[in-house]
């Protein structure tokens, strides 16, 4: 009997292997995306796009990946279980993407044209334009859908637009170059690339009420799944710092070279990086700080991992 | 090899333009600057690659030989600059930007911003031939655009830098008034934003492109053979366009890549073998004279051209 068992789980090994999903990583410089199978960690293909790919969201019901592309003007919209492109919607500069808690807005900061379009999440209908100066940036979304909080890298401010209004409730400043924004346990996170620190807001009022160092080149900012961790990106100190979500203290500090960006966590406790100096994706394990890499295309940055994808 | 030199640029950008860009306040530009890495680490390449081969060709079959070569000196600054200096990050900034607000207005309106993968679909997929088809459409551009330089007096005011050089070698290509490089600049933006252009999808396939067009002005008895100088323009093909008696109006050969263009309009002459360079009609200042000497002669003329 332990024999057959034996036999029999070796044979589910392979099947195993394969159920363990794919991760679709953003070549932002050449026009490209990776698709990396999780279990082999290694690059099964290339799909072409039309030219810079950067970001990447899920729909509300979960039901397809959007991947906008800034030159080319689009926004693709792929199976996210297959990774088969759908359709592409003709959107002006779809930076960084993102999808009102509500699903009532689909929201786009066009960094180059610095305005802020809100979308119908159906139709892809243009419902208001915001022109905000300068390289709208990052966005976070107040879990009530009451407003959206965008980084203004150019000019140093943080832009509050209110959701139910469509106005600017306001404009703060922030440290240079501020970059990822996060909701926080009723505060906002602001990482600051242009210093080295994190600014906490009053998302009521957009007053700074204290600051945090991180490291130099503070990038993006990620919650952890279960929320009890941020992860932050330093783009000059090529490191990720991890934060007490609830105290923002400290935990630990892991050295990433080649110019961290985006992360996605794997249902395995493995945190993927993608680094846009070195044309890699890392898998970070926190639990040893061993990092492994994968090569992917030119100038990787958004990433999208799902563990029970089986690509074509 | 484009791992290597990605990773050069990779260096570049995370050694020096990083911690350079936070310590003087810019780090909202770590994008661009990451795209001008790229640029200047393929164009260092480039210089590098045609330095390496094109020396020892001139060396090997010159066409002439000169006591002293320090005319050519001016033509490696021009090089320097323009292929990792300065002119490939104002290109590179002001020809996104531009590409990206008229493309987003055109989105706006719910249509599909121009590209040739649009207008041919079946391209979609194919990267590297989408890319050639680019080459190609941009060299007929080119071809139009050079033939125009020589058509209007004020122009080629201009364009008589390029052309006064009586010591014509592989630096020679880039040595054009900063005018002219605007102006050339301007109508491929043009011819871009009417195609789209990929962005560096194949830095090698570029790389190679730029080799050929230095090549053509080396200093060498070289020919591509009966069928090969119809395929590319080779260097005696194209010194026959720098020869003293096609400067200005009556010119031939305009060709920078394919010689197509000039068999299809009848521009084209394969009989004339290594002629002597130069602009008999441009004052000593535009052969001989600095940067800045050739520069501001050629504004003087094309003032001149403008104002008669």
């Amino acid at each position: 009997m332990r024999r057959l068992f034996l036999l029999l789980f070796s044979l589910a090994l392979p099947a195993a292997a394969h159920a363990a999903g794919a991760v679709l990583v953003m070549n932002s410089g050449e026009a490209s995306l990776s698709v990396i199978d999780m279990s082999t960690r290694q690059e099964l293909r290339r799909i072409p796009v039309l030219r810079e790919p950067h970001h990447t969201m899920l729909t509300p019901d979960r039901k397809e990946l959007l991947v906008g592309d800034t030159v080319g003007n689009e926004v693709l919209v792929f199976d996210p279980n297959s990774f088969e492109l759908k359709r592409r919607i003709p959107i002006a500069d779809p930076y960084q993407i993102g999808f009102s808690p509500d699903a009532k807005y689909f929201v786009v900061n066009a960094l180059a044209r610095a305005q802020v379009d809100l979308y119908d999440p159906v139709t892809f209908k243009l419902i208001k334009r915001f022109p905000l100066k300068s390289m709208p940036s990052h966005m976070a979304f107040a879990p009530d859908s009451s407003a959206v909080f965008i980084t203004l890298q150019g000019t140093a401010k943080l832009a509050a637009i209110d959701l139910k209004a469509l106005t600017v409730r306001w404009i703060a400043d922030t440290g240079p170059a501020p970059a990822g924004v996060l909701w926080n346990r009723g505060k906002l996170l602001v990482a600051n690339m242009g210093s080295d620190d994190v600014w906490v807001l009053d998302p009521a009022t957009g007053k700074t009420e204290r600051k945090f160092r991180t490291g130099k080149g503070a990038h993006q900012l990620f919650p952890s799944p279960d929320g009890k961790l941020i992860y932050v990106n330093n783009r000059i100190e090529s490191t990720a710092v991890v934060l007490d979500s609830t105290t923002l203290n400290q935990i630990r500090s892991y050295k990433l070279p080649g110019g961290p960006d985006d992360i996605e966590f794997a249902p395995d406790g493995k945190v993927w990086f993608t680094l846009r100096f070195v044309h890699k994706t890392a898998v970070l394990d926190p639990a040893t700080g061993s990092i492994e890499t994968i090569s992917v295309g030119r100038s990787p940055h958004g990433i999208f991992l799902n563990s029970k994808a089986t690509p074509k | 090899m484009i791992a290597a030199f990605d990773q050069a640029a990779g260096w570049l950008q995370e050694a020096l333009l990083l911690p350079m860009l936070f310590g003087l306040g810019l780090m909202e530009w770590e994008d661009v600057s990451f795209g001008w890495a790229l640029f200047a680490v393929y164009g260092a390449a480039q210089v590098s690659v045609t330095f390496a081969i094109c020396v020892p060709l001139e060396q090997w079959r010159p066409v002439e030989q000169w006591a002293n070569g320090r005319a050519v000196l001016v033509d490696v600054f021009y090089t320097l600059i323009s292929r990792i200096g300065i002119l490939p990050l104002v290109t590179f900034v002001a020809f996104y930007k531009l590409q990206v607000m008229l493309n987003g207005a055109i989105a706006d309106q719910g249509w599909v911003p121009p590209t040739l993968e649009r207008l041919i679909p079946a391209l979609l997929g194919h990267q590297v031939v989408t890319f050639i088809l680019y080459i190609i459409i941009l060299d007929f551009a080119d071809y139009w655009k050079h033939r125009l330089s020589h058509v209007f007096d004020w122009w080629y005011a201009l364009h008589a830098v390029h052309h006064a050089q009586r010591q014509m070698t592989f630096w020679s290509d880039d040595r054009n008034h900063l005018l002219d490089d605007i102006i050339g600049f301007i109508w491929q933006t043009a011819i871009a934003l009417l195609i789209g252009i990929p962005p560096m999808q194949f830095p090698l396939l570029i790389l190679v492109l730029r080799f050929l067009e230095s090549l053509s002005h080396a200093n060498a008895r070289l020919s591509f053979g009966w069928l090969g100088e119809r395929l590319l323009v080779s260097p005696r093909f194209h010194r026959a366009h720098h020869g003293l008696t096609a400067a200005g109006y009556d010119s031939l050969n305009y060709g920078a890549i394919l010689p197509w263009w000039d068999m299809l309009f009848r521009t084209a002459d394969f009989n004339r073998s290594f002629v002597a360079t130069g602009d008999p009609t441009a004052e000593e200042a535009l052969a001989t004279g600095s940067y800045i000497a050739q520069h501001s002669a050629s504004l003087r003329r094309m003032v001149r051209e403008l104002t008669r």
